[in-house]
């Protein structure tokens, strides 16, 4: 189901085959997207004319060498970045156009993000960071709730802590939580297992997975072949732009594919 | 929001405790000052007094209340000041914990609406602290108007119970007015940046700082520019509020000029030295936040006194060159009988009560009244004074009508309407407001004047000799020395004003200054963290610290006194205007002891905070995140 394309002749026929599809059968989509920093001589293409469809349900990792432009892109289809061309679309959404009131409004809503860094507010606890997004949304959370979703991240017993007492894996179960917490349409999630240790990463993947088996659309900036292995597909950037694509495949076969665009 | 709010001050209330103490100490002296205000001007004298007392004390009361709404106004400037440019700080170091809210989904309402609920907890809170510590504050002030004697002993500022509700409001009001320019900024944060470990640095010469910077820069220069043209007494005023202005507008254009200033400073080379100067350019927010209140400090402190010192001194220059004497004799004797005078004035001083205008427009002013022998001092003071029959001369004082009729009170009696029938000119230095001929006021009501003679000498009269004679008749100085110490004791109540004016302003300012090193070391762990790792000891980190701190403080000495030059200026026109020379006298002393103590507060401060900073190990800060 996923879509790719660039101007690069090498995957034209398939962008060209799927711009036919509805647009609502996506849960994100970049038509044209470019995204330039710094002017003149200095200007750097971080994404540039990009063309790609997140299908509805599915779990799309994005790989590529450092500066590849893979968390602008990232950045770029949550709204997060303003784009210089280009349309980008939740479902049918065009949040190109959004305002900024729009764009909070879609991200207490509609979109959910995960980070590296976890980004929990520390003078919370983890119930209440889970809680935030709801009660900034202006409803009440009901505790039950609440507890509900850190249980689903196994965390249950952890919700009176604050994030500095919780271990790194815990941290950004919490952040997980606090994300899927408003069911978002799609989960943004920048190099969730980064900052952790195999076991911890284990844990958050496996717990990804078991949410796109459930339905859920997630697309994913990683640098860990394993971990893009557990996704549904592969998307490959390098300066800017998509050169390459799998789907289902080993952490095995994404490294080699990765070595050979790292080259 | 406020539940967040309240979270979020538990969390990182090192953030808060300079805004915190800002806030307490602002409600204490507005209280004090209010309640004191209050106090002196319902006080009534005591029972048993003379009239002459009665009508110093309320001449005082006047003074003291006079004193105290400059406190309070200087109070509400000071507080507002650095509790607005704490809170700016404290804004400006949370940036990521702002852009993270936006991140998961907060408006920009939410933004603003939780550091306002943050500001209202901070208001109540330092309104708790402040009431309390504003009665100590009340206990020391009106000590310190005892001693000065603005009023009798036996005067206490009363307690009034509506001053809870003054003092909260106080407290919410100057800390919600505090963060309402900062919640703005603040809302304008993008989520990105708390993606980021080190965001763009945010803008600092903003429009808003572009142009309070330029209003009160043309605030400044247009007060200097009317001075010279405002008379001996309303160009005294403005010169006198020059600084203030001038200083608000150095603090505006700050960032821009903080980095400039600091890398003149010898830091000395070397690997230190190149760092400190480094993270000063580089971190113009923070070191702009540390200069700003010594900006004021400066300004304030060092230009007020320098142009009070030098109207004073001015004025006495003007007062040697209009006054024809050789000597001055104290007490009414024969001094015209003594052989080798050539003219003599004797001037007697009352305390006494002026009514003008008419209606509403009605005013009762305090007044000297000087009673002279027109002819007499003319010859001495070199203008011309006609008084006749039951006429009034405005004097050099000024404070009433040039003319035009007056009613006048002297103790003892009504003089009832006296046409103002011309003036001497005004003086510098001031004096009597109201000169009379010597057949006006009844001989028992003059028993109680203070009397002076001006003594001049016929030329070639041999000095020694005729001092001698004089002393016969009472207590005799050289004009020079006794014009010196009339100045003094004239100026006496406007350097007790000052003292307790720019003593408090510079406490203030002093807890300003700590504030922004405090807060911008708390936020500096990592910073120190990544220092320690790159290879330099935790000492090498403090000297840098410490280094980083006196460039910045340099920095803030030379801006104040920058903006002090406004104010020397606005003298030197002034003082050129009034009396024809340009007069400027430098408090030496005080600048030295100013400096001084601006070293050693941010020295200490540095000192403290960057030990405390750097107590854990490098490798467990760089590790460890939210």
């Amino acid at each position: 189901m996923l879509a790719v394309g660039t101007s690069g002749p090498l995957l034209h026929s398939v962008f060209l085959m799927t711009t036919t599809l509805t647009t609502t059968s996506n849960a994100i989509s970049l038509y044209g997207v470019s995204r330039v920093f710094g002017r003149g001589a200095a200007a750097v293409h971080a994404v540039d004319d990009v063309t790609l469809e997140f299908p509805r349900g599915g779990w799309t990792a994005v790989m590529g060498p450092s500066g590849s432009g893979k968390s602008t892109l990232l950045h770029c289809a949550a709204g997060l970045e303003k784009v210089d061309s280009g349309r980008v679309l939740l479902g049918d959404a065009d949040l190109t156009a959004a305002s900024d009131a729009e764009l909070t409004a879609l991200r207490r809503t509609r979109i959910g993000f995960v980070f590296q860094s976890f980004n929990l507010i520390g003078a919370l606890t983890a119930e209440q960071n889970v809680a935030l997004p709801l009660r900034l949304a202006g409803q009440r959370p009901r505790r039950a709730d609440v507890r509900a979703t850190l249980d689903a991240v196994g965390l249950a017993d952890r919700a009176r802590h604050k994030p500095r007492e919780l271990s790194g894996g815990q941290q950004q179960r919490v952040a997980i939580a606090r994300a899927m917490v408003t069911r978002p349409e799609v989960l943004f999630a920048d190099e969730p297992t980064g900052a952790l240790d195999s076991t911890a990463a284990r844990t958050v993947l496996d717990l990804m997975r078991a949410m796109a088996d459930a339905g859920q659309s997630i697309v994913m900036v990683t640098h860990d072949p394993g971990a893009a292995a557990r996704a549904d597909s592969v998307v490959f950037l390098r300066d800017g732009r998509v050169v390459d694509m799998l789907a289902g495949a080993t952490a095995h076969q994404v490294a080699d594919r990765l070595a050979e665009w790292e080259r | 929001m406020l539940g967040m709010s309240r979270a979020g001050l538990a969390e990182r209330w090192t953030l808060f405790v300079g805004a915190l103490l800002s806030v307490a100490l602002g409600v204490a002296l507005v209280q004090s000052s209010l309640l004191l205000l209050i106090s002196a001007a319902t006080f009534d004298p005591p029972p048993g007094v003379s009239e002459a007392e009665r009508m110093q004390i309320s001449d005082g009361a006047t003074a003291a209340v006079s004193m105290l709404g400059v406190v309070l106004g200087g109070a509400v400037f000071l507080a507002g000041f650095v509790i607005s440019s704490t809170f700016a700080f404290t804004v400006d170091q949370r940036r990521r914990d702002l852009a993270l809210l936006r991140l998961v989904g907060g408006g920009r309402g939410h933004v603003r609406r939780l550091l306002l609920g943050e500001a209202l907890l901070l208001g109540l809170a330092g309104a708790g602290l402040g009431i309390p510590a504003g009665l100590q504050v009340m206990a020391l002030q009106a000590w310190l108007m005892r001693r000065f004697e603005f009023v009798p002993e036996g005067f206490t500022g009363q307690w009034r119970m509506w001053i809870l509700g003054v003092s909260f409001g106080t407290g919410i009001l100057l800390a919600v007015a505090g963060v309402l320019v900062a919640a703005r900024r603040a809302a304008r944060v993008r989520p990105l940046e708390a993606l980021r470990e080190s965001g763009p640095a945010a803008r600092v010469m903003t429009a808003g700082r572009w142009i309070a910077g330029l209003i009160f820069l043309g605030g400044a220069l247009a007060l200097m520019i009317v001075a010279p043209h405002g008379g001996p007494s309303g160009g005294v005023a403005m010169a006198m509020n020059v600084a203030m202005p001038a200083s608000v507008a150095v603090v505006a254009f700050a960032p821009l000029l903080v980095p400039l200033i600091a890398r003149l400073m010898p830091v000395g080379g070397g690997v230190l030295g190149s760092l400190a100067r480094a993270s000063v350019r580089d971190a113009r927010r923070r070191s702009a936040s540390v200069a700003a209140p010594l900006i004021v400090l400066v300004a304030l402190v060092v230009g007020n006194t320098a142009a009070g010192v030098s109207f004073t001194a001015s004025g006495v220059d003007e007062l040697k060159r209009t006054t024809h004497a050789d000597f001055v004799v104290e007490g009414r004797g024969p001094a015209g009988a003594v052989p080798g005078v050539a003219a003599v004035s004797t001037e007697l001083a009352l305390p006494g009560e002026v009514t003008y205008g008419e209606g509403e427009y009605e005013e009762v002013v305090g007044a000297s009244v000087l009673v002279v022998d027109p002819a007499a001092y003319s010859a001495i003071h070199g203008t011309p004074v006609t008084l006749a029959g039951r006429t009034a001369v405005a004097g050099p004082g000024g404070d009433v009508p040039r003319v035009g009729p007056v009613r006048l009170r002297l103790p003892g009696g009504d003089l009832g309407e006296l046409p103002v029938t011309g003036s001497v000119p005004a003086a510098l230095s001031g004096g009597a407001s109201l000169l009379l001929p010597r057949g006006l006021v009844p001989e028992a009501q003059l028993a109680e004047a203070s009397a002076v003679s001006f003594v001049a000498l016929e030329p070639g009269a041999d000095r020694a000799a005729v001092r001698a004679a004089l002393a016969r008749t009472g207590p005799v100085s050289d004009l020079d020395d006794w014009l010196r110490a009339d100045a003094a004791t004239r100026d006496d109540t406007n350097r007790k004003v000052m003292l307790i004016v720019l003593g408090l302003g510079g406490l203030y300012a002093l807890i300003g200054v700590v504030n922004a090193i405090v807060i911008g070391a708390a936020t500096r762990r990592r910073e120190f963290a990544e220092a320690r790792v790159t290879g330099l000891t935790r000492g090498q980190v403090i000297r840098a610290a410490l280094l980083e701190a006196y460039a910045v403080t340099g920095a803030g000495l030379v801006l104040g006194a920058l903006a002090a030059g406004g104010a020397f200026i606005a003298v030197l026109a002034t003082t050129s205007a009034v009396t024809g020379t340009a007069n400027l006298d430098i408090p030496w002393t005080l600048v030295g002891g100013v400096v001084l103590v601006a070293l050693t507060v941010t020295g200490l401060t540095s000192l403290i905070t960057s030990w405390s900073a750097t107590r854990r190990a490098p490798v467990t800060l760089l590790a460890a995140r939210e």
